[in-house]
């Protein structure tokens, strides 16, 4: 009996000892990093949430591939026993992707913040300039290929508008770049070639202020007509008195340098011959003295230098005639009233009136500005 | 002795099985709703599904520290994660095809005002300054067209949202060249 109670209390020791065992190993045991991982798991949630992963996407991508090293790393220790278990490296992973979540959530909403208030102003400007665009070449004949590119700049605004209202900033702003490209290089270029048009207008002021005084000295009619304006000005006693929509040559910009170039020149002219009824096709004419000693000199430099075959005729047969009216420039290098002003212009001038054709009455930077 | 109670803890560690079929599982339905485009038609939802299977895994490792280990709790959340992935592969289908018919609506849409836009221009005014909008308005119109056929072309390869985009605008730029168009003949009328 005695025997029985001395294996008994040997029994109840070995078992204490082993439970004090397993709890002593328990509690030095290495804690699992549960904390770590749930912080990093939210901070990668509340960055998707702010669209971390398209705004910030380095910092998003850096932050899920720690993620995934601290799950990797957890993994493998919990395949050791519980004791040799070492969740350092989990821990550091963890908190890795945790600071580089939260970087990337507030990355992402400063810059997609920023990026909205940005490209608001861009679309904003750019649509500024597409109504700059339309005043200032609506009746300049720019390439077809200015035209194409300024179209195609105008749809991808379109296009960015439509992204940015939907909150697809990043395809908002590739649109506009795209579209902001083409529609600043055709402007710049677009408004180059209208500073050389605009080039002689110091030399157009001086005319007009010459026909304006003839006109205000003979007490009597003079015409000045605008080309870039598409205005004919009939004065009188030095004081316009009439103002007429013109049409031109097809390629009027620029001065008349040769036959058949369908340019309206540029000069003082004076009106040499009155033709109505079977006398003129349109309606009625006044026939001008193009060249004049100016372009005929002009001319003959350009043969000499080369610019202009040897071959190569002036022209002639300038005239303001009628049949205008038709709302584009159609003209060989003439100017077409509509015939009811035909009519008023015919009857108040004479053989020896000055006609003057200018580029522009208004100088380019009034006309920007206008 | 030391090691006999390490050795009887890594035993009793061992009960309690990962439910790796159903982890698979979900996770074969996450592909499927990202296959389905789920991160383009509903981010939310996918996104909060994604969130779920992280939050499961960890779930699975804190587990598998255990030593009596249970997988119970995160079986269950497995199968509403399952159910929840299929729900939203489902949503992407139906909004998908909910773009794709939008698509389609504006497609007819834009082409009907094309086709309006093209007869508005010969009964539009020429006078004045109207000759050289009109052709301003045909460049215009060509662009709008080719945005059309690349709008085509998006919903051909099935990418509706760029699609749905690329129209939109075009039907925009129509719709006011259509009023431009509309404005000027009616002041020709007025007169």
């Amino acid at each position: 009996m005695r025997r029985f109670w001395k294996w008994i209390g040997l029994f109840v020791i070995v078992a204490l000892f082993i439970a004090a065992t397993i709890l002593l190993l328990f509690h030095y045991a290495p804690v699992p990093p549960i904390e770590e991982v749930e912080l990093a798991r939210n901070a990668l949630s509340e960055a998707s949430v702010n669209k971390a992963d398209t705004y910030s996407k380095k910092l998003y991508n850096q932050a899920t591939i720690y993620y995934d090293s601290a799950m990797v790393n957890w993994h493998r220790e919990n395949g050791k026993i519980f004791y040799f278990r070492d969740y350092e490296k989990v821990i550091k992973f963890a908190r890795l992707s945790a600071g580089k979540a939260m970087e990337a959530g507030e990355n992402s909403k400063t810059s997609s913040s920023g990026l909205k208030t940005r490209l608001k102003q861009r679309i904003e400007s750019l649509t500024t300039l597409v109504a700059e665009i339309n005043e200032l070449f609506n009746n300049y004949p720019l390439s077809e290929e200015t035209h194409s590119r300024i179209s195609r700049g105008k749809m991808l605004l379109e296009e960015a508008t439509v992204a940015y209202n939907k909150a697809m900033y990043l395809q908002a702003n590739r649109k506009i770049t795209d579209s902001e490209y083409l529609l600043t290089e055709s402007f710049k270029s677009a408004t180059e070639n209208l500073k050389n048009y605009f080039s002689s207008f110091s030399l157009w002021k001086k005319w007009i202020n010459l026909t304006v005084n003839e006109s205000k000295r003979n007490n009597d009619y003079s015409i000045i007509i605008d080309k870039f304006s598409r205005k004919c000005f009939v004065y009188y006693n030095g004081k316009q008195k009439y103002e007429f929509d013109a049409e031109l040559g097809i390629n009027w910009v620029g001065d008349k340098r040769v036959k058949g170039d369908k340019a309206t020149p540029e000069g003082m002219y004076t009106i040499t011959k009155k033709f109505d009824g079977r006398k003129t096709r349109y309606y009625k004419a006044l026939l001008l003295d193009y060249p004049n000693d100016e372009d005929t000199v002009r001319f003959k430099a350009e043969i000499k230098n080369g610019s202009l075959p040897p071959s190569a005729k002036i022209g002639g047969l300038i005239e303001i005639h009628g049949d205008g009216g038709r709302g584009i420039d159609w003209t060989e290098g003439c100017v077409a009233l509509t015939n009811r002003e035909m009519d008023l212009v015919y009857r108040i001038v004479k053989v020896g009136t000055p006609v003057t054709i200018v580029g522009s009455m208004v100088d380019l930077d009034n006309i920007v500005n206008r | 002795m030391g090691l006999a109670a390490i050795a009887m803890v890594a035993v009793l560690s061992g009960c309690g099985k990962v439910p790796q079929e159903k982890i698979d599982a979900a996770n074969a339905a996450i592909t499927a709703a990202q296959t389905a485009e789920a991160a383009v038609y509903v981010p939310a939802e996918f996104a909060a599904v994604q969130d779920s299977m992280k939050a499961i895994m960890a779930e699975v490792e804190v587990q598998n520290g255990k030593l009596f280990k249970k997988f119970g709790p995160v079986s269950t959340k497995l199968d509403e994660t399952l159910a929840a992935a299929t729900q939203v592969t489902a949503n992407a289908a139906v909004k998908k095809e909910q773009v794709k018919k939008e698509v389609e609506t504006l497609m007819t849409e834009v082409k009907a005002v094309i086709a309006e836009n093209t007869t508005l221009m010969k009964k539009a005014p020429r006078g004045k300054e109207g000759a050289a909008v009109l052709e301003a308005m045909k460049t215009d119109m060509a662009t709008i067209e080719a945005s059309v056929t690349e709008a085509q072309g998006l919903y051909d390869k099935g990418a509706y949202m760029d699609a749905d985009n690329k129209v939109k605008a075009a039907k925009e730029r129509a719709v006011g060249i259509n009023t431009e168009l509309k404005d000027a003949i009616a002041k020709v009328k007025k007169k």
